[in-house]
């Protein structure tokens, strides 16, 4: 699974540490998710569509391996 | 997300307190036969025999030397606290690395133990079991602990 999380926080220009903060996570867990080393659940993955306001699927995009 | 089955972050540092005399007390107790004489006592046993299991009955109240039980019940509890309190910042992320630690801790524990069985015999069998009641728990703490540095490590300052 890819992920545009790094590109959506570029365009609030919001830190990794900022994001965390705001959605109730730790900085690692914001850090993993854009290195593609973790996939967050199902309720993380709406707090962060909630609050880029944008759809779950303009976020995170499947791959062919998926 | 509600994390079942962990304790408060603050029984972290009381779990600490306990681990680090007890396991110092534990090296001692294990390595150099180490008794403290005045906790000579009387206790009771559910079963004291010498030889083969249930060969001989020697249930009900014996002499014993309580220090290697008191530096074993406190370490265990002391381990159980720093392993499984929550982070100050507890989340999904965290909660995989605790998993995915105490999975490692197991495979390591284990093999290190059928290594053990291999090239230990006799009374140092005997040490490696003592042991080896504890080193799930010590593998599972260094490792989630070194993963948590890792990561926090690998973070920088990057925006």
């Amino acid at each position: 699974m890819k992920n545009n999380l790094k590109v959506e926080r570029a365009i609030k220009n919001i830190t990794q540490e900022e994001l965390a903060r705001q959605i109730g996570v730790t900085r690692q867990a914001i850090n993993s998710i854009e290195l593609n080393k973790y996939v967050p659940s199902t309720i993380l993955a709406l707090k962060l569509s909630a609050y880029f306001g944008k759809t779950v699927n303009e976020i995170f995009l499947l791959e062919e391996a998926d | 997300m509600k994390t079942q089955l962990l304790f408060p972050f603050r029984f972290k540092r009381i779990g600490w307190m306990l681990l680090i005399p007890s396991a110092i007390l534990g090296f001692f107790v294990i390595f150099f036969n180490f008794q403290a004489s005045f906790l000579d006592c009387q206790v009771f046993a559910a079963y004291s025999g010498a030889t083969g299991w249930l060969s001989e009955n020697k249930a009900g109240i014996i002499e014993n030397n309580i220090t290697d039980e008191i530096a074993a019940i406190l370490f265990i509890i002391g381990a159980l606290l720093v392993a499984f309190s929550k982070e100050k910042q507890e989340d999904e992320f965290i909660a995989k690395t605790r998993l995915e630690s105490l999975v490692w801790a197991v495979y390591v524990n284990y093999a290190i133990l059928a290594l053990c069985i291999l090239l230990f015999y006799n009374m140092g069998f005997l040490t490696v079991m003592i042991i080896n009641m504890f080193t799930i728990l010590i593998f599972f703490i260094i490792r989630f602990y070194y993963i948590l540095y890792r990561n926090k490590k690998s973070l920088g300052h990057e925006k």
